[in-house]
């Protein structure tokens, strides 16, 4: 009989977090405004819906942002401390059927291909709920540049030179 | 009196350097500070214009002690320091224009260049003072010390580095200095300047005044005869051994050696002996004089412990 | 005009037209344009790595106009000292305090000289960045107390030791060691004694407003801590340097 009862209980567990973690979706879509062909310096944002389809609330949700880098030999995760302060979400609880709604703002810092997802889960979860893919690249913006560099670290010193050669020429 | 020193003690960080120094300088004067390397003359002059501050004595500038009213005083000082240095980039005209506005004065073009060539210098108004041969930055120098019209002179080594004429020139600007009355100290290790230029001399040795008063009163209280030679163009009218004020001592061929009695100055001398027929061609100094008086005190100071501390010619 | 701007305009021409200055300013601009030149090499740089570039030419700028300030702090004494000049110009009817002003004034024009000279390359570097004009306000607002102090420091130095190279030498090592949060890493500077070094050090105060105003956008006013060091350092030099000044015999 408590052997029974046991197994009951494990099953009713089971099938209710079983519930909880299907019941989580979660969609993300680039923002209307974004640039087409963004650079470095632009600023992109990113739409979350994150919606609960079960018949019970979803307590304690996290929702985070994630950003990898998926250049050919250069694939790693992108600590984002520099391109957003807007990392991640948390709610108390999602009524049955409700959703919540953010937006991931990012300036974007360096150039290369990006892939963005946003992860969820709930205390009572059991699994890791995750986003479509958003893919974007990020086109180079030279930082420093040639062109004006040149004539400034050439220029100064020669302005300097002529006026050295005009003393001498005094003295 | 312009400058007054009585008894002045310094010493620099420890180490005494003047024990007791004396010095006068009037109206009208040109005084000659001697005395050998490392004796105290700069640390003299240094005291005297307020850089340095003295430990016992009173030192005295136009009436009033350097060290409290420097700046009062530096308005009637003209100095050419031993080490004189200029701002090599400037042109000579924009080197005094900047000192003259430091003393509140606006010189024009034509009062600078009477300044320059008072002193001999000629600048080329774009040309640099460092490419100055030292004659002219000697000259240059003097024109700064003359900038403000002062009317006392400090002057160290002031015909350095110049030639015969150039000395020459000096002289003839700080005799002139010294006829419009201002007081000239000069501190020198050429002794004919001072010959040349001084009435009154001290020597400083080792800290000290030694002596100090007119060259002609020093020469004879230490019976300082000097020896000159003497070209005559012909016999002299007597072979007496004592004509005068002057002692012959020897005769080669046309020049003939003689003493000068220390109580006699040479011009008077050399005129009783042509007045009375010796026929004069020329005048050369053998020795004695201030040379010997100036060598005699400082090599008695440095072997006689019992030299007097007291100088003499200062009562 | 005063005898005090006098003096700062001989002090500037000794930078501007005599050679020995325009030998130090050319110093400073191939030591600019060698790092601006090194940036160019690198062709793949972020944003953030563009911010850096800023925050690093600023720091240089620092370090470089620290060096001159000291250089013409200690040539404005020691050296002309030893060249003679220095002694004729005490002699003049011209209190202490004004010559003192004076040749502070130089060495104010002196880093104003460079200053402006650094513009360029800052705005050749950082233009395309972020808080490029930031850095060059932060650079004047904390940078200058912090430069002109050397250079007071070295008017010290000039007025104290009786050679140049003395002072050139013994302002080096502390210049060297005041700039040295340029040279060390963030976890040196995070130990106790690093703690306390970047309390009191004038350089490490510019180099936080620095890293705080141009990497982490934070505004100048926000960085009173830092212009509060800065401007006890500049306020304790200058009251050693007119205490040493004052001394000088000759």
């Amino acid at each position: 009989m408590k052997f029974a009862t046991i197994l009951l209980a494990i099953a009713i567990a089971f099938s209710a977090t079983a519930a909880s973690a299907t019941s989580l979706s979660v969609d993300l879509r680039p923002a209307a405004e974004n640039p087409t062909a963004p650079q470095m310096g632009d600023h992109l944002s990113f739409h979350s819906v994150i919606g609960n389809e079960g018949d019970t609330p979803i307590n304690a949700l996290v929702a985070w942002i994630s950003l990898v880098q998926i250049d050919k030999g250069k694939e790693q995760p992108v600590d984002l401390e520099d391109w957003s302060a807007h990392k991640a979400v948390t709610t108390t609880s999602v009524p049955p059927h409700g959703t919540i709604q953010s937006d991931w703002p990012m300036r974007l810092i360096q150039a290369g291909h990006y892939r963005v997802v946003v992860s969820a889960v709930s205390r009572d979860g059991t699994r890791l709920v995750a986003s479509p893919f958003v893919d974007f690249t990020v086109r180079q913006k030279p930082v420093v540049e040639s062109q004006r560099v040149l004539p400034v670290a050439l220029g100064i010193p020669m302005l300097i030179g002529v006026g050295m050669l005009w003393r001498r020429r005094r003295h | 009196m312009l400058i007054e020193i009585v008894g002045l003690r310094l010493a620099l960080g420890g180490n005494p350097i003047l024990h007791d120094v004396h010095l006068s300088l009037h109206e009208g004067e040109i005084y000659g500070l001697l005395g050998p390397n490392g004796a105290g003359k700069s640390t003299t002059i240094a005291a005297a214009l307020g850089l340095l501050q003295p430990d016992a004595g009173q030192v005295r500038v136009l009436g009033k002690d350097p060290s409290v009213s420097a700046h009062e005083i530096y308005g009637a000082l003209g100095v050419l320091p031993e080490q004189n240095g200029f701002y090599d980039w400037m042109s000579a005209e924009e080197y005094l224009a900047f000192f003259a506005a430091l003393h509140g004065r606006h010189p024009g073009p034509s009062e600078m260049q009477q300044l320059a060539a008072a002193v001999g210098l000629a600048p080329r108004p774009r040309q640099a003072i460092g490419t100055y041969s030292l004659g002219m930055r000697q000259r240059l120098g003097l024109a700064r010390a003359l900038i403000a019209e002062p009317t006392v002179l400090v002057l160290d080594e002031p015909t350095n580095g110049l030639d015969p004429r150039g000395r020459r020139e000096i002289h003839d600007i700080l005799l002139g200095l010294a006829g419009r009355g201002v007081g000239i100290l000069l501190c020198t290790h050429l002794l004919d300047d001072v010959d040349r230029l001084c009435r009154r001399v001290g020597i400083i040795v080792e800290g000290r005044t030694v002596t100090e008063g007119a060259i002609a009163d020093l020469v004879r209280n230490e019976h300082r005869q000097v020896r000159f030679r003497l070209r005559l163009a012909g016999e002299p009218p007597s072979e007496l051994a004592k004509d005068g004020h002057v002692s012959v001592v020897a005769h080669e061929g046309d020049w003939w050696i003689v003493d000068l009695d220390p109580a006699a100055t040479p011009e008077a001398a050399w005129r009783e002996l042509m007045f009375r027929g010796w026929p004069i061609a020329e005048i050369a100094r053998e020795s004695g004089g201030l040379e010997d008086l100036y060598l005699a005190l400082t090599e008695r100071r440095r072997h006689d412990r019992n030299f007097p501390d007291r100088p003499q010619g200062i009562r | 005009m005063t005898a005090t701007s006098l003096i700062a305009r001989k002090e500037s021409g000794e930078l501007l037209l005599s050679l020995r200055g325009l030998a130090w300013l050319m110093a400073v601009a191939v030591s600019l344009s060698l790092f601006g030149l090194l940036l160019v090499s690198n062709t793949e740089l972020s944003l953030l790595d563009n911010a850096q570039v800023v925050y690093d030419m600023v720091g240089i700028v620092t370090a470089l106009g620290g060096l001159l300030s000291l250089v013409v702090g200690i040539d404005a004494v020691a050296g002309e000292r030893e060249r003679g000049s220095l002694v004729p110009l005490l002699l003049t009817p011209v209190s202490r305090d004004a010559i003192l002003a004076g040749k502070l004034g130089g060495v104010a024009i002196a880093w104003a000289v460079m200053y402006v000279l650094a513009l360029p390359y800052l705005w050749a570097v950082g233009s395309t960045g972020q808080n490029l004009i930031q850095g060059m306000l932060v650079l004047a607002v904390v940078g200058s107390p912090v430069v002109l102090g050397f250079g007071f420091f070295g008017m010290i130095l000039g007025s104290r030791l009786t050679s140049a190279r003395a002072g050139l030498f013994t302002g080096l090592i502390t210049l060297i060691a005041s700039a040295s949060p340029l040279l060390l890493g963030p976890s040196l500077r995070q130990s106790a004694i690093g703690r306390a070094f970047d309390a009191v050090n004038p350089f490490s105060a510019a180099v936080n407003a620095y890293d705080a105003v141009i990497i982490d956008s934070q505004t100048i006013a926000s960085q009173w801590p830092h212009i509060a060091v800065a401007a006890v350092w500049i306020g304790l030099l200058l009251w050693l340097a007119r205490s040493a000044f004052r001394r000088i015999a000759r």
